[in-house]
């Protein structure tokens, strides 16, 4: 009896096992299809239908204007105009309130209490004139255009449109490699990289996702904006005729960041074609209808979940940075500080790139954020010159009321035309500040994309410094 | 000063000439470690069973490229494994033998599926890259791998992979030179080896599952029709393609793909291509694209390329060349016409 049953049992696996064979490799494709089949026969007998469609769809006509031939891109870049006008106009306000009342009132007040505490000079200075200032200027120069940009954005997104512009612009992007979907991430980027990075969750195809995410730095983020109007108004308006002075600056501007958005999709593409090679790829994108927008919950969602949570990290990593800052421009080995030691060993190589000593060490101890690197810049020319009346002593960062008083400063610490250009195109080039490089690992979890996204654009920096410091040298 | 240069680029392109070079033939020497001969051994002695021709001292050394000095110490080797057993001038597998073999193919073909489900590794790499990870994956790590894929039964050229016990259904089909003219045949397996033939047949854009039409079998040419296209072979490449014959309502009359309607057009979809893999495949399903779903172009983007797709209410972008992955009845029926047309009355 029991072997009889043992036989059975064997008698039918074996039958499984050859039957296994026989199903074939469509066995997943039919299940799908099935499933399929049976929801759509449940919803025929239980959903009713409208049967009378209004004549005018209104989904329908928004897209047929939205992507037309001759309306669809002048209409997106009308839109993303407005956006950026809108956060760069809107911010400007907040931004100075922020400022005066964080560096201006606060930062003396704070001072004055510690004095009156008798702390010691090197405390007050590594927690007041390091660590907060560092953190106030993040706070008041990222905080304002941050909670402008992204409500707006998000808002474009809860309408619809966005997706609409991925469908727009997947063309291009396809051309190099990416996905449509990288137009968005790319715009995010503008804003801020780190949020551009977080963005491209949205790409679900291993490889396009990827790829958005190392080139995100080429878009010109919210921290670098300042950096660039400065430089190009100081060193590129003052080198033209002075009617066409402020338009030649705004061109160099928004040449930069045009420079920028082609770096990003050539680099794209030669990913694409070498280093991700190999990882999976597959295109998707749907275009969900258009719904009016939920302001409140939208104002809330991307307050919370962007403006806020980049902030926060930012600040985690001002804080240090700062501390740092302030240490290197005080503790002295001999007659002079680690700042100067450094910026002395490393001036040469500077020059040899068309920079200088200053802004290769403005750009490594202010990684944090692009946004100190003026007040960093600023802070070290004086201390390198030794100019007693600027400033607000050593390790101490601050910004001057004019460009004119900057371009003293810089003028004084020995910068020319081409220092000017060449920083504009290194702010452009250099790594991500390590908000985004943090995020990088955290979306990817690779040491590996993370290094090359950190690396890739510093290396191209310094290529692209170099070229243009020896073309100048030639023609010049 | 002279001489000096001249010897030293002399030697350094004996050391580094391409391929030839001292260097690079120590490397490839190199990667030819014990285990990898042994392995490599097995499965030629296994594809000569397979294919039944004799398994010599000769068609081992070619396959290998060694020379039969090494082989012969390689037999050896493997006789005192108990591996292989030698008849008449022949080698075969022993039981054993055959089971490490199988072992290996189901590695190879398991890493063939990964590379082109999971991956963006070119279609021509596959093999190749295969043929390094089979000798570095343990055991376990290809039985998780098998896991994660859904124990798939067959790579991505149509070869069955064996099961983990070593079971393998026997071959079937037949190769195209021997097919008739006038008939309709499904390509069950393309060989992967050597590397330029298929890469002459995967350029034809030949894959496994598709159906072809012979339209001329003469010893010079193998004329057929393919997808609604003509592809001309010379029978030694054919002779690497296997075919089953097809059942006459399971032919595919009409190859014409979603890419081919027009805005405003409707159409029932019949199938995804086979060459769609993977998980752009499985996205697609995931949209509701399935045998017998109407869809219908609605609008193009401004750039042209991705057109939105009505697909059961809902608007999916396709690529071009995702939509020409996707296959369609040539005409809508009858009464879904005269549906279309009374819905279209009532508006």
């Amino acid at each position: 009896m029991k072997t009889e049953k043992e036989n059975t049992v064997k008698e039918i696996l074996s039958t499984a096992h050859s039957l296994r064979w026989e199903i074939g490799e469509n066995v997943h494709d039919s299940l799908i299809e099935s499933i399929y089949n049976d929801a759509s026969r449940i919803a025929n007998t239980v959903v009713r239908k409208d049967e009378k469609k209004s004549q005018f769809n209104l989904d329908r006509t928004i897209d047929k204007i939205v992507t037309s031939r001759w309306l669809g891109f002048p209409l997106m870049f009308f839109l993303l105009a407005i956006v950026f006008w809108l956060t760069v106009e809107g911010a400007n306000v907040p931004s100075g309130l922020l400022a005066s009342l964080l560096i201006d009132t606060l930062h003396p007040i704070l001072k004055n209490f510690a004095e009156t505490l008798h702390t010691p000079w090197w405390l007050s200075g590594v927690l007041l004139d390091g660590a907060y200032l560092a953190m106030a200027w993040v706070v008041s120069v990222m905080l304002p255009p941050m909670a402008i940009f992204f409500p707006l954005f998000t808002l474009l997104e809860d309408f619809g449109y966005l997706p609409r512009v991925a469908f727009n612009m997947d063309n291009l992007f396809r051309k190099a490699g990416a996905h449509g979907k990288q137009a968005l991430t790319m715009s995010m980027g503008f804003g801020c990289n780190a949020a551009g990075v977080i963005a491209a969750r949205i790409i679900d195809s291993p490889r396009e996702r990827l790829i958005a995410i190392i080139t995100n730095n080429f878009s010109l983020c919210n921290g670098r904006w300042p950096t660039q109007i400065l430089v190009a108004t100081i060193f590129i308006g003052s080198a033209a005729p002075a009617y066409l002075a402020g338009v030649i600056s705004a061109a160099a501007v928004v040449g930069i960041a045009v420079l920028g958005i082609a770096l990003s999709l050539i680099v794209s593409w030669w990913l694409s074609k070498t280093i991700l090679k190999g990882e999976a790829s597959a295109f998707s994108l749907e275009l969900p209808p258009y719904r009016p927008p939920r302001i409140l919950q939208t104002l809330y969602t991307s307050l919370i979940d962007r403006t806020i949570f980049v902030l926060w990290r930012a600040i985690i990593f001002a804080v240090p940075a700062g501390i740092i800052i302030w240490l290197v421009g005080n503790i002295y080995i001999g007659n002079l500080s680690l700042a100067e030691h450094f910026v002395q060993w490393s001036n040469p190589f500077g020059i040899f790139l068309g920079l200088n000593g200053v802004i290769l060490l403005a750009y490594i101890i202010a990684i944090p954020a692009n946004e100190i690197v003026i007040p960093t810049i600023l802070m070290l020319t004086v201390m390198v010159i030794g100019a007693t009346d600027v400033g607000a002593g050593a390790g101490v960062m601050f910004e001057l009321d004019s460009p004119s008083e900057v371009a003293k400063v810089l003028h004084a610490g020995g910068w020319t035309l081409l220092t000017g250009i060449n920083l504009m195109l290194f702010s452009l080039l250099h790594n991500p500040c390590s908000t985004t490089i943090f995020t990088i690992y955290k979306e990817t979890r690779s040491w590996k994309w993370t290094a090359v996204a950190t690396f890739l654009p510093i290396v191209m920096g310094f290529a692209v410094c170099f070229v243009t410091a020896q073309l100048w040298k030639l023609f010049i | 000063m002279i001489e000096i240069i001249f010897i030293t680029v002399i030697t350094l392109v004996i050391f580094f000439f391409p391929k030839i070079g001292l260097f690079f033939r120590w490397k490839v020497l190199q990667e030819k470690t014990e285990r990898i001969l042994i392995e490599d051994a097995l499965k030629h002695l296994y594809d000569c069973e397979d294919k039944k021709v004799d398994c010599t001292l000769k068609s081992l050394a070619g396959a290998l490229s060694l020379s039969d000095e090494k082989i012969l110490h390689l037999i050896a080797q493997l006789e005192t494994m108990q591996l292989v057993f030698t008849k008449e001038n022949t080698f075969h597998l022993t039981s054993e033998g055959r089971s490490y073999a199988l072992r290996i193919i189901r590695i190879h073909r398991l890493w063939e599926r990964y590379l082109a489900d999971s991956t963006g590794v070119q279609e021509i790499e596959w093999h190749t890259q295969a043929e390094k990870r089979e000798h570095q994956l343990s055991i376990e790590e290809a039985e998780r791998l098998a896991k994660e894929m859904g124990n798939p039964i067959v790579d991505p050229h149509g070869d069955p992979i064996p099961t983990v016990s070593g079971e393998i259904p026997k071959k079937k089909g037949m190769v195209l030179t021997e097919v008739k003219e006038k008939e309709t045949v499904q390509i069950i397996h393309i060989e992967d080896e050597p590397k330029t033939v298929y890469a002459q047949l995967i350029a034809q854009g030949l894959h496994p599952e598709m159906q072809i039409t012979i339209i001329e079998n003469s010893p010079e040419r193998i004329r057929f029709e393919a997808n609604g296209e003509e592809c001309i072979l010379a029978p030694i490449f054919a002779n690497n393609i296997s075919v089953i014959p097809i059942p006459e309502e399971k032919i595919q009359r009409t190859f014409k793909t979603l890419a081919a309607i027009s805005l405003g057009e409707k159409a029932k979809i019949l199938g995804i291509a086979k060459s769609c893999r993977g998980s752009q495949r499985r996205r697609l399903m995931d949209f509701g694209i399935t045998p017998g779903t109407i869809i219908e172009a609605e609008f193009q983007s401004a750039g042209g390329d991705p057109i939105a797709y009505n697909v059961r209410g809902a608007l999916v972008a396709l690529r071009k060349k995702q939509a020409e992955q996707i296959y369609i009845e040539d005409e809508l029926k009858t009464e879904e016409r005269m549906s279309d047309i009374v819905s279209k009355k009532r508006h």
